[in-house]
């Protein structure tokens, strides 16, 4: 049941039929753990604490940088050397005090991520590098968990929802197979603040779409997305029955 | 043949396969993903999807930034 104070802060889900008061229920009871808290991770969280996801856990290493600041919107110039999990937790908690933010400050090594997604209803990933992508992928494969994956760098975009509660369900490594691989990331390519926003924040709806019930428009899809034509493509992920994660499941 | 490779024409041999049109295209084989008419292609497939006259090929790169 929400109580007074909650049907009056989620007023405007409330009147979206496709929410109501069932949907905010469910966002109420939803568990979600975002991984990374930079510049996907921030408006991800934000957005999703003030839509009344009632339980989130927020996951990093990092303390924050002033380099930090020109697009990881949680933090502010007082906040440099903090780490970022407890400034975002207390930013979270700010907006919203009745859902539950808990935090993680450490790299978590595989057996406690898989812990963690023994209570977590869906994953955001929010990171920014390939090896901890391959792992939170493999994992979520392991323990069934929807798994959204966003990414950023320069000017683009790329967006992913997989279902892995659905065993046909392909995977992020049946797309990107090897974890070694260079690839591009903010600190050797550069990001616009509102491009890496941008899917964060789309990560954000579609936790929303998902917990309210509400099919998602981009499941097996990959959204690319051109920060200069603000043009999106659209490509479907095909589960290679070859793949090392997925395939013999 | 003509296909189109990230919106570009590009005029081919026939029975050439996405293996062969990256090594053409001296594209690196780690981390790229290849979409056909936006079906996205398995690595462990692009040796054997030949490509057809008309297709539309989009090549791009692995990104992990956050």
């Amino acid at each position: 049941m929400l109580n007074d104070d909650e049907l009056l802060r989620y007023s405007r889900h409330l009147l979206l039929e496709d929410v109501g008061e069932t949907g905010q229920q469910a966002l109420k009871n939803a568990k979600v753990l975002i991984i990374g808290m930079g510049g996907l991770g921030s408006p991800a969280s934000l957005y999703l604490a003030a839509a009344g996801v009632g339980h989130i856990v927020l996951n990093d290493f990092d303390h924050i940088e002033v380099s930090n600041l020109q697009r990881q919107i949680s933090y502010q110039s007082d906040d440099i050397g903090e780490a970022k999990v407890e400034v975002a937790k207390r930013k979270l908690q700010q907006i919203n005090p009745e859902i539950k933010v808990r935090s993680i400050n450490k790299a978590m090594p595989e057996i406690q991520l898989t812990m963690e997604l023994t209570m977590a209803d869906l994953v955001l990933d929010c990171t920014d590098n390939m090896a901890s992508r391959q792992l939170i992928n493999k994992s979520c494969v392991d323990a069934k968990v929807p798994l959204i994956v966003g990414a950023a760098i320069r000017f683009e975009g790329q967006l992913m929802f997989f279902d892995h509660s659905e065993t046909d369900s392909p995977c992020y490594h049946c797309l990107f197979p090897g974890s070694e691989e260079q690839t591009l990331n903010c600190s050797n390519s550069g990001i616009i603040g509102p491009v890496v926003g941008t899917i964060g924040t789309l990560q954000a709806l579609e936790a929303i779409k998902y917990f309210v019930g509400l099919p998602s428009g981009i499941k097996n899809k990959l959204k690319l997305f051109d920060g200069k034509s603000l043009d999106w493509q659209t490509f479907t992920i095909n589960k290679d029955p070859k793949c090392t994660v997925c395939g013999q499941h | 043949m003509k296909i189109h490779v990230n919106e570009q024409v590009l005029e081919l041999a026939e029975n050439i396969n996405i293996e062969q049109l990256l090594v053409h295209l001296d594209k690196p084989l780690i981390g790229s993903a290849v979409a056909v008419n936006q079906d996205i292609i398995s690595r462990s497939h692009w040796a054997d999807t030949i490509l057809n006259e008309g297709d539309n090929i989009s090549l791009f790169q692995a990104i992990a930034g956050g």
